[in-house]
């Protein structure tokens, strides 16, 4: 659980902070394909499946979905 | 006056450009139609380990072999509206862990299902998406077919961005309806036909923190209800709820001098069947050239054990499991993505390799002998139509 503490502090403290403030027309790179959080859509899947069905956690990045009988 | 107008012309493309961009940093979740259509085909592969010698009673056994073709679609329907479809095949074939047993004390071993399973299994979802100023939202219906498992599940995500640009606000729901109705075999099934739901929430924020930089931080939870037990595991008696928390965070870095982004995430799990976990992943996006990227990738993940688990387990207890799923483990895996592009298409290559063992894990516990170590490859083609 220190773990989660630190984050969520770290969480805190980076929303509150006061970042460097980036203009519209300077978004340039962080609108770069290589930048996204989810990248290739069809990889994110499987990979997500494979693990959600050989490792006892799943999740973290948006919600659950459906199931599978996958073994 | 002339190289006024030329000023101004070029600040507003600039401006609008950047504007047009915008959405790009929001990833997937754009705040504007995609601009054409894309498509994307895929297949993989993914082989299991054979079960050892040392670790079977009996002959090594084969495990499972899985052959996933993928298909997705992703379309304008106006300026505010996107429509996506995603299909996936999967063809399984192979024998699984049926029980734990000991040769003597001390040793376990597991006994496998035996004859080879084969099953298919269909994915389709559907999901439309409504672009506006400041965000989008998404309404999804997703349905999983499989001859011993069925679902429906649907889902809204959405998103928000802050006056400035700067902060983007997330959430999303789902709910499922899942049927289970076992194959009835060469092994005894815990159940003849049942029944779970699932229900989860997700919300999430990030914050451009430099022109290069980005954080997002993530607090999700699933509550599942019905026939959690594995139909097919000989000692599995399950609890009937459970309820699920993650903490996660993910930060992306682009280097200019490299021409590379690195993408780092992490997840904390727990929950109130006693499993927590830990996951590390980090992925270097190489550029060489206008044309090709490689992605090498590794991830970490590590979890404890459920209350209920041990190899030996025990039939009085009222819950019981000796499934390697729940026991304590850690897992290394890594690979290597290449794309390339070719006009409007791109080729995409993929091999992974996946390793697990209880002496890599953070959390001690029974070892389980049913372990799983795997390949996966994965070859691709993508078009859009510009």
């Amino acid at each position: 659980m220190i773990i989660v503490k630190c984050l969520l502090a770290f969480a805190l403290a980076a929303l509150l902070c006061g970042c460097e403030t980036v203009q519209p027309w300077e978004r340039g790179t962080l609108a770069r394909e290589d930048m996204a959080w989810e990248g290739d859509i069809m990889e994110g899947a499987i990979r997500s499946q494979i693990h959600a069905s050989k490792e006892a956690s799943s999740g973290g990045s948006g919600a659950a979905g459906g199931g599978c009988g996958c073994n | 006056m002339a190289t006024s107008n030329t000023k101004k012309n070029t600040t507003l493309l600039a401006l609008t450009s950047s504007a047009l961009m915008l959405p790009g940093y929001e990833g997937a979740l754009a705040d504007a139609a995609p601009a054409f259509a894309e498509m994307g085909v895929r297949y993989s592969k993914y082989e299991e380990d054979d079960s050892k010698n040392s670790n079977t009673f009996g002959a090594s056994s084969e495990r499972y072999d899985i052959d996933v073709a993928q298909f997705h679609l992703l379309a304008p329907v106006s300026n505010n509206w996107s429509i996506a479809l995603d299909v996936q095949w999967e063809d399984m074939s192979g024998a699984s862990p049926w029980f734990v047993g000991e040769s003597t004390p001390g040793e376990p071993k597991i006994i496998m299902s035996g004859a080879s399973i084969e099953d298919t299994r269909t994915d389709v979802s559907v999901t439309t998406r409504y672009y506006y100023d400041r965000g989008n939202a998404g309404f999804s219906y997703a349905r999983s077919d499989e001859d011993d498992y069925k679902s429906d599940a649907i889902s809204l995500d959405g998103a928000f961005n802050s006056a400035d640009g700067m902060r983007t606000y997330s959430g999303a729901l789902s709910a499922s309806a899942d049927d289970i109705e076992p194959t009835q075999g060469s092994v005894p099934t815990n159940t003849l036909k049942d029944h779970k739901d699932i229900r989860s929430a997700w919300i999430g924020v990030s914050q451009i923190i430099s022109k290069r930089a980005i954080v997002r931080f993530g607090l999700g939870y699933t509550y599942r209800e019905g026939f959690l037990t594995d139909p097919y595991k000989f000692r599995d008696k399950r609890p009937d709820e459970r309820n699920e928390w993650t903490v996660s965070a993910g930060y992306r870095h682009f280097f200019v001098d490299a021409n590379a982004a690195v993408h780092a995430d992490y997840r904390y799990f727990d929950d109130d069947w006693g499993i927590e976990s830990h996951t590390v992943e980090v992925a270097w996006h190489q550029d060489i050239g206008d044309h090709s990227r490689v992605i090498p990738f590794v991830r970490y993940y590590t979890q404890d054990q459920a209350d209920f688990f041990a190899n030996q387990a025990n039939l009085n207890d009222t819950y019981f499991a000796d499934d390697f799923r729940l026991s304590a483990f850690g897992a290394l895996s890594g690979g290597l993505r290449v794309k390339h592009e070719i006009g409007n298409w791109s080729v995409n290559l993929t091999g992974e390799r996946y390793e697990s063992s209880e002496s890599w894990g953070l959390y001690n516990g029974d070892e389980s002998p049913a372990l799983v170590d795997y390949w996966r490859y994965s070859i691709g083609l993508d078009y859009t139509f510009k």
